[in-house]
C-alpha cells in the first residue's frame, strides 16, 4: 500500500505541509462559516440568510458596495488604459514615469488612508488650502466628513490607489503583444485609431478581463481605506458590505449573520466573474 | 498625437500620482506652524525631525514596528519552507492524470476566498488556542495566506529551468532535495527574491487580519497601530505623517528591487492584503 503511494504518488511528501495547512487555515474556517450561517438558536436554520433580505442597513451597504465597484472600475480602467496607450507610446524616460505611476498601490493601504486625511480636511487639508488660496470658498466642500460627498471622496481615492494596478497590468499586456498583426495592420493603411479598434483591443481582451477579475473581487471587498478614512460614516454614506460585516461580527458578535452576509458578497462576486468570462469569451 | 503634448500628459499623471505621496513627507518634516500655511507650503519651509522622534520615543510605535518587521520575516520564511517543495514536486515529480494541475488550482483558488469570510474562524480557532494577540497567531495565519502565492509563482520560474540541471545533479548521487538546494534554487535565485519581496510586502501592508488578531499595543503591528493614532478630532498630523513614512520607505525599496516581476506578482494579488 504504502510501496504504491511511493511509487505512483511520488509527490504526495512535498505537497503535503502545504495542504494541510491550507485545510487548516482556509477550507476549515470556510466550512465553520458554513455551518455557522446555517445554525440558530434551535439548530439548523435559514434565518440568517432570510435576514438578509429584510436588513435594510446591510442592502443600503450592499447598494453602495455595487455602486463603489462600478463606479471605481470604470474610472480606473479607463485611465488604466489611457496611461497605457500614453506611456507606451513615449520614447524616453518611460521607466522614470512607470516607476513613478505604479508608487500608490504599493503603499500599505493605512498610509494612502493618512495621505487622504492630509488632503481632504475640510479646515487643514491641503485640497482647501489651495482652493482657498485661489480665494475660492471652500465652507461647502467637506470631502469625507459631509454625507454628501464622502462616498464620491472615497471613491476618488481609490481611483488614485488602483488605477496604476490596471495600468501595470495593461502595460504588461501591450508589451506582450505579437509584433506582426499590429505591423500588418499598418502596411495595409489601416490609421492608428483603427488598428486600436481592431488590432489591439482584441488582442488585449485576455488580460483586460484578468484585470477587470481581479480588481473586482478586490473592490467588493474593499475595508482598510474606508474603515481608517470614515469608519463608514458620516452616518451611513460609505457603509460597505466589509465594514457592515466586520461590525456585525466584533461589535455585536452576531458570527452566524456576518457569515451569511460574507457568503452573499462571495456568490455575487462568483456570479459576475462567471458572467464577465463568458462576455469577454475567455476561457479561465 | 504630438510627442509634446504626449509628456505633457504623462508629466500630468505623474504629478497626480506623486505629489500626495510628497505631501506626507513634507508634512511629516514641517514645524506645526507651517502645515496647514495657506497658500500650502510645497517646497520652502525650515524641515525638522521633531515629530520622527517624537513618534518613536513613546515606545508603542516603535514596538509596532519591530513586530510588524518580526511578524512579516519569519512569516516569509515559513511561506517559503513549506511553499517552495510544493511548488517543486507540483512541478517536478510524475503526478497521476492531471493531479498536479489539480491540486495547484485548489491550491491557489483558496487564496481568492476574501479574508472576511474566513476571519471569523481564524479568531475563534486562535482564541481556543490563546495565541489571539500575539505575533505568533498572526505569523501563522500569514503564512496560510502567502503559501498559495508561493506556490504559484515558484511553480512559474522552476518551469522555466531545464530539467538537465538537476537530472546531471542526480545522476553524480545527489538527492533530489540535494538537487534542489544546491542546483535549482541557485538557478531559480532571482525569482526566489521576487517571491520574497512579495511576500514581505503583503505581511507588511496587512491590515484587516492584524487589526482583529493583534489588538494589544504589544502585539499588534505598525499599520494597526497607526490607525488607531489616526482619530477624527484630535489628529498629530506630523507624528501620524511620520509613522506613515517608516511604514512607507521599506515597501518602495523592496517594490524597486522587484520592479521586473510587478505584473506576474501583483496578477497573483501581491501587495494588497
Amino acid at each position: 500500500m504504502i510501496q504504491t503511494l511511493r511509487r505512483s504518488w511520488p509527490g504526495v511528501p512535498w505537497v503535503a505541509p502545504t495542504v494541510v495547512l491550507l485545510l487548516a487555515l482556509s477550507i476549515y474556517p470556510l466550512v465553520f462559516s458554513v455551518k455557522v450561517s446555517l445554525t440558530g438558536p434551535a439548530g439548523f436554520s435559514l434565518a440568517n440568510y432570510a435576514r438578509l433580505v429584510q436588513d435594510r442597513l446591510f442592502l443600503q451597504a450592499l447598494a453602495q458596495t455595487l455602486l463603489y465597484t462600478a463606479v471605481a472600475l470604470a474610472i480606473e480602467f479607463v485611465l488604466g488604459l489611457a496611461l497605457a496607450l500614453l506611456i507606451d507610446s513615449l520614447g524616453r524616460g518611460r521607466a522614470l514615469f512607470r516607476a513613478g505611476l505604479l508608487a500608490p498601490m504599493l503603499l500599505p493601504p493605512v498610509v494612502v488612508a493618512v495621505i487622504w486625511r492630509l488632503i481632504y480636511n475640510p479646515q487643514f487639508g491641503v485640497l482647501n488650502g489651495t482652493l482657498r488660496s485661489l480665494s475660492i470658498n471652500t465652507s461647502a466642500l467637506t470631502w469625507t466628513s459631509g454625507e454628501g460627498g464622502a462616498l464620491a471622496s472615497v471613491i476618488l481615492v481609490d481611483v488614485w490607489e488602483w488605477t496604476p494596478f490596471l495600468f501595470l497590468l495593461l502595460s504588461a499586456g501591450l508589451q506582450a503583444l505579437p509584433y506582426e498583426p499590429l505591423e500588418a495592420a499598418r502596411m495595409d493603411g489601416a490609421s492608428s485609431w483603427q488598428v486600436f479598434r481592431d488590432v489591439v483591443l482584441p488582442l488585449l481582451k485576455p488580460v483586460m478581463t484578468l484585470a477587470i477579475l481581479l480588481r473586482t473581487m478586490d473592490l467588493m471587498r474593499i475595508f482598510d481605506q474606508i474603515f481608517i478614512l470614515t469608519q463608514g460614516g458620516p452616518g451611513f454614506a460609505t457603509e460597505t458590505v466589509s465594514l457592515y460585516i466586520y461590525r456585525t461580527a466584533f461589535r455585536f458578535f452576531n458570527f452566524g449573520y456576518a457569515a451569511a452576509m460574507s457568503f452573499l458578497g462571495l456568490g455575487l462576486t462568483i456570479v459576475f466573474a462567471k458572467s464577465l468570462m463568458r462576455v469577454m469569451r475567455v476561457s479561465k | 498625437m504630438k510627442s509634446a503634448l504626449r509628456y505633457v500628459f504623462a508629466l500630468l499623471a505623474l504629478t497626480a500620482a506623486v505629489a500626495p505621496i510628497y505631501w506626507l513627507v513634507t508634512i511629516s518634516i514641517k514645524r506645526d506652524i507651517d502645515q496647514f500655511a495657506v497658500p500650502p507650503l510645497w517646497f520652502h519651509f525650515q524641515p525638522t525631525a521633531r515629530h520622527y522622534v517624537e513618534s518613536f520615543s513613546d515606545g508603542n510605535l516603535a514596538r509596532s514596528l519591530w513586530n510588524s518587521t518580526f511578524v512579516a520575516s519569519l512569516s516569509t520564511v515559513l511561506a517559503l519552507l513549506v511553499g517552495v517543495p510544493a511548488a517543486y514536486g507540483l512541478e517536478r515529480l510524475r503526478w497521476p492524470r492531471d493531479w498536479s494541475q489539480k491540486i495547484g488550482f485548489w491550491i491557489l483558488s483558496t487564496r481568492m476566498l476574501p479574508p472576511i469570510v474566513t476571519i471569523v474562524p481564524l479568531f475563534l480557532m486562535l482564541r481556543g488556542a490563546g495565541l489571539l494577540n500575539s505575533r505568533l497567531g498572526l505569523i501563522i495565519v500569514y503564512t496560510a495566506f502567502n503559501l498559495p502565492f508561493v506556490v504559484w509563482m515558484m511553480q512559474g520560474f522552476f518551469r522555466e529551468i531545464p530539467r538537465e540541471l538537476e537530472e546531471a545533479a542526480m545522476m553524480d548521487g545527489d538527492s533530489r532535495i540535494g538537487a534542489l538546494v544546491r542546483v535549482v534554487l541557485p538557478v531559480a535565485k532571482p525569482g526566489l527574491a521576487a517571491t520574497v519581496v512579495f511576500c514581505l510586502i503583503v505581511a507588511w501592508n496587512e491590515f484587516l487580519f492584524a487589526l482583529i488578531l493583534t489588538q494589544t499595543a504589544a502585539s499588534t503591528t505598525l499599520p494597526v497601530a497607526i490607525a488607531s493614532r489616526v482619530t477624527q478630532y484630535e489628529i498629530k498630523w506630523g507624528a501620524m505623517s511620520a509613522a506613515g513614512v517608516v511604514a512607507m520607505v521599506p515597501v518602495l525599496v523592496f517594490a524597486g528591487l522587484a520592479q521586473r516581476y510587478l505584473a506576474r506578482g501583483m496578477s497573483l494579488g501581491a501587495v494588497k492584503g
